[in-house]
């Protein structure tokens, strides 16, 4: 790590060579490990140190944009000269207005040293329980452990000054019987707080439980979806529905339905990188202090998020949620949350007459983005549900499902939820969802 | 560069690693994007750094740094054998690679015109022009893009390798999005997800022709806007060469990638459906359909001089008359089946370890004209350029749509149609393969955007074809 008072010597140094009419400067720097083990042994483990220097620059309305691996001396001047002559070169923005203005909100750090400090060691002494485990069992344990130290500050030249630290570690276990294969995975910015216990507990009972599944055929079914198989279906509405981008190239389903009531009143979704139940940035890669944003408040729909680009075109402030610029895919939700309710797994179960239980969702991909309708392959654990209980392993079987259907159809949620961390962190509890549509099915 | 190898290769082998290889490189990208009109950003970004890889005790570690020094190169290769040792910890046997001949070489690539030479404000011209060709009534979004990059890599092992090898590429798209509020139609040009990519200067950009091909694809969109539902049941299909690289990607390249094969993919990209005992015999696809995992091909963006572990870039079969022959592979997997190595070693930058990826994968030639494989249609759809695919991790039920499609009656292309989709299970596609268009029908396409591995790695593949034919397959599973 580079720490706060040299990074932002970086950013300030920036500034001062620009002679554009306004500047953003945006460092990251990382340090990054991942011991990957598969076929009960590690085979993978890898790591480093990298980092980012981006610049962004505004001539009028002519914006240009350089990035380098490097704060050398020369290289920040190359750097600099380089976005200007870009921004020189380029035609005008008629949208952009400025960069990011200073607000007042204190930051906060996600930041843990035993996380930022695990050793390959500690790394392969829990892997090692893992296989301990799997190898007892007869069989084949496979995963991956990762603990990542980022740094992150922007300053701009019109008094954004922000620095951060944060960590992230993540233990995930997928196990492979013969026939079945069972997942668990947790993220948490303490490694210390990683339940190895917990996580090869899950993994392995789901392979163990899901060996010879029958084949059923395709159809309607009620379902309950894990945290990991909702995260998957909410987490596609942060691109293609819950953003400025989305409403404004006519893909969003909210377009002319703010205000209007769009999913189930049990559905309560919204962005929050302040709150406990996430892992986040306090401010976005502008500068902006993260904001709650509601998206649907007891299943009406109430807003999406901005970065500072698309608030300006509407009048608007950002919320506080712009990736690294230029950037197709701002802005973004990265700290999407779904409210739970009070039931639990368990009490669910046993109010499906007939039913599916869905551990996890693979290769999830839009078909139609207008109406949220979305593919996408079972994985790691499929169950039919009977009378209450479950009752057989499934061979896994293909969905197509309109998000936004899904979501009107939900009969009950968990009190219990789950964060899971990929890039962006989705926090999700357990869902009852009636009529689920299943397509095909596969021969595993 | 030559004394931070020197420094890691001492490095490493006195705190104990029996082999070690450093790999640097050295990179300038350039992205150009406009929309509706304007231009919505540009990029340039330099990067540098290298990372070792070593086997120490038995186990593999790797790391990596952006600090390009001999002190850091110490460093570094020290800390690649601290992760190997602990690796081992865990080792059931020693890893090891298969023997492959030591290079020394040093490969720059040609261009016409190198895309950073040529001005910024050349290409801004393009892409506004296409944007503007674009301007059809009823079009939301417009979008074009630009995107190059030059890199030069050095990899250097204990075993006395050292290679340098250029890398050049160009690539660009144009794409709109049409609505009428109720729902959206997209089209692209040359291929969705950013277009078409190959190892060429900027020559490659003039000869996409963007402009020409914008009000084409706007048009079009709109049309499909009040376009039939693709019809739905068992029928059969034509795929146009696009959809055919996206068809070829998933479900010929990623199951044949011989790491996933033996697991070392599970916890992520998951496994494959071609299990070792099916190497030589197993009924892949009818019997003209040829497939060949092909890194030679001078221009293809899968191509290269050697790959990442140092050898040197070969053409292989892996689908030979309908039959699966090979995998792709690495020294490492090839060792543990006493296959002979074919060069599949990629990394997507200095700070990952490579994995076995897609090089150029392809469905050779077959000997039909395009109206040949119409008219051998009485009732079936032709799809052109995908939209959206899925497929589970066993590379076996898949499911991909497409942008654009037209009925097929009577050996005749008839009214367009939207939303098409298809599935099937993998072998059972390729084996109604029936026709397969001839070499003048033949485009390299592409793919800089292939996702594998964890740490994920995005990787640049390619895959050769030529419109097909396929017999009875699921269409229109979209209600």
């Amino acid at each position: 790590m580079i720490g706060k008072e040299r990074v932002l010597d970086i950013l300030k140094n920036v500034i001062s060579l620009s002679s554009a009419d306004q500047t953003e400067a945006l460092f990251m720097g990382e340090e990054s490990y991942l011991t990957g083990f598969a076929n009960n042994y590690i085979h993978r483990n890898v790591g480093g140190k990298d980092c980012s220097l981006s610049v962004r620059v505004a001539i009028g309305k002519k914006v240009g944009s350089a990035m380098v691996n490097s704060f050398s001396e020369d290289a920040v001047k190359k750097v600099v000269h380089d976005a200007i002559l870009i921004a020189k070169n380029q035609r005008e923005n008629r949208d952009f207005v400025s960069f990011a203005k200073p607000e007042k909100r204190k930051d906060r750090d996600f930041f843990v040293e035993a996380t930022a400090n695990c050793t390959p060691e500690f790394r392969a002494e829990y892997v090692s329980k893992i296989l301990s485990k799997t190898k007892a069992k007869g069989f084949i344990g496979s995963g991956k452990f990762e603990t990542n130290a980022l740094e992150v500050a922007v300053a701009n030249s019109l008094g954004v000054e922000r620095y951060t630290k944060l960590t992230i570690s993540t233990l995930k276990s997928v196990v492979l019987t013969d026939t079945s294969s069972g997942y668990s995975e947790f993220s948490s910015v303490d490694v210390n707080k990683i339940p190895l216990g917990d996580i090869i507990r899950e993994s392995v009972e789901i392979a163990d439980k899901s060996q010879n599944p029958i084949s059923i055929e395709p159809g309607k079914y009620e379902v309950i979806l894990t945290p990991y198989a909702l995260a998957d279906l909410i987490g596609s509405l942060s691109y293609i529905a819950l953003n400025a981008r989305a409403m404004n190239e006519g893909m969003s389903f909210l377009i002319g339905q703010i205000g209007k009531k769009v999913v189930g009143e049990n559905v309560t979704m919204y962005d929050d990188g302040f709150s406990q139940e996430t892992i986040s940035l306090p401010f976005d890669f502008e500068g902006v202090p993260k904001k709650k944003v509601m998206f649907f408040d007891k299943g009406v729909a109430k807003g999406v998020v901005y970065d500072t680009l698309s608030a300006y075109k509407e009048g608007k402030k950002s919320t506080g949620h712009s990736l690294p610029q230029p950037n197709p895919y701002s802005p973004y939700p990265m700290n999407l949350i779904m409210e739970g309710g009070e039931s639990s797994k368990e009490k669910m179960i046993s109010h499906v007459k007939r039913g599916l239980y869905v551990q996890r969702f693979w290769y999830t991909n839009p078909m139609d983005p207008r109406n949220t309708v979305i593919t996408g392959m079972t994985r790691d654990g499929l169950f039919l549900i009977e009378n209450g209980k479950i009752t057989k392993p499934v061979k896994n079987m293909r969905f197509i499902e309109s998000i936004a259907t899904a979501l009107n159809n939900v009969l009950e949620l968990s009190k219990e939820k789950k964060i899971i961390y990929d890039m962006a962190s989705v926090t999700a509890p357990y869902a009852r969802i009636k009529d689920f549509t299943f397509t095909g099915k596969t021969e595993f | 560069m030559q004394e931070i190898v020197e420094s890691a290769l001492f490095a490493a082998k006195r705190a104990g690693a029996s082999y070690v290889d450093i790999r640097s490189i050295q990179r300038e990208e350039e992205d150009i994007t406009t929309k509706n009109g304007a231009v919505d950003a540009i990029k340039h970004t330099g990067s540098k750094g290298f990372g070792v890889r070593v086997i120490a005790n038995g186990g593999w570690g790797f790391s990596s740094s952006f600090i390009a020094t001999p002190e850091e190169g110490e460093r570094v290769a020290n800390e690649a054998v601290q992760i190997a040792l602990a690796s081992s910890k865990t080792k059931l046997e020693d890893a090891k690679m298969s023997d492959s001949k030591v290079y020394q070489d040093r490969v720059p690539q040609p261009v016409k015109i190198d895309p950073f030479e040529m001005p910024i404000t050349k290409k801004i011209i393009i892409l506004l022009e296409a944007d503007k060709a674009m301007n059809v009534q009823g079009i939301v979004v417009r979008k074009g893009s630009m995107h190059f990059s030059k890199e030069w890599k050095t990899f250097a092992s204990s075993e006395g390798a050292y290679v340098e090898q250029e890398r050049i590429v160009s690539g660009a798209g144009i794409s709109v999005v049409a609505t009428d509020g109720k729902e959206m139609q997209v089209r692209s040009y040359p291929n969705s997800f950013g277009g078409d990519y190959q190892r060429k200067g900027f020559e490659f950009i003039e000869e996409m022709d963007l402009v020409s091909h914008g009000k084409e694809i706007a048009e079009q969109s709109i049309k499909l806007l009040s376009a039939k539902q693709c019809p739905s049941g068992m029928m059969d299909i034509v795929l146009e060469s696009p959809q055919m690289a996206l068809q070829i990607h998933e479900s010929v390249g990623h199951p044949t990638e011989l790491d996933r094969v033996l697991g070392e993919e599970a916890s992520f990209a998951g496994t494959s459906f071609l299990t070792t005992d099916k190497l030589g015999t197993f009924k892949y696809g009818s019997d003209i359909v040829n497939i060949t995992a092909d890194a030679t091909i001078p221009e293809a963006l899968g191509g290269f001089a050697y790959d990442d572990e140092g050898v040197k870039a070969k053409r292989v079969y892996l689908v030979k008359n309908g039959i699966f022959v090979g995998y792709l592979n690495s020294r490492e997997t090839a060792a543990k089946l006493g296959l002979e190595v074919m060069g599949a070693m990629r990394a997507d930058n200095w700070n990952k370890m490579p994995i076995i990826r897609m090089t150029s994968i392809n469905l050779e030639p077959g000997d039909k004209t395009f109206d040949e494989l119409i008219k051998g249609i009485d009732h079936g759809v032709l799809m052109g350029t995908n939209k959206s695919w899925s497929i589970d991790q066993n590379r076996l039920n898949f499911q991909f749509g497409t942008e654009i499609g037209w009925e097929i009656k009577n050996g005749k292309i008839q009214e367009m149609v939207k939303n098409p989709t298809y599935t099937g299970i993998t072998y059972e596609f390729w084996r109604k393969c029936d026709g397969i268009a001839n070499k003048d029908f033949w485009h390299v396409w592409g793919v800089p955007n292939c996702g594998k591995g964890e740490p994920i790695q995005v990787m640049q593949v390619s895959h050769g074809t030529a419109p097909a034919r396929f017999r009875g397959i699921q269409v229109g599973v979209l209600k």
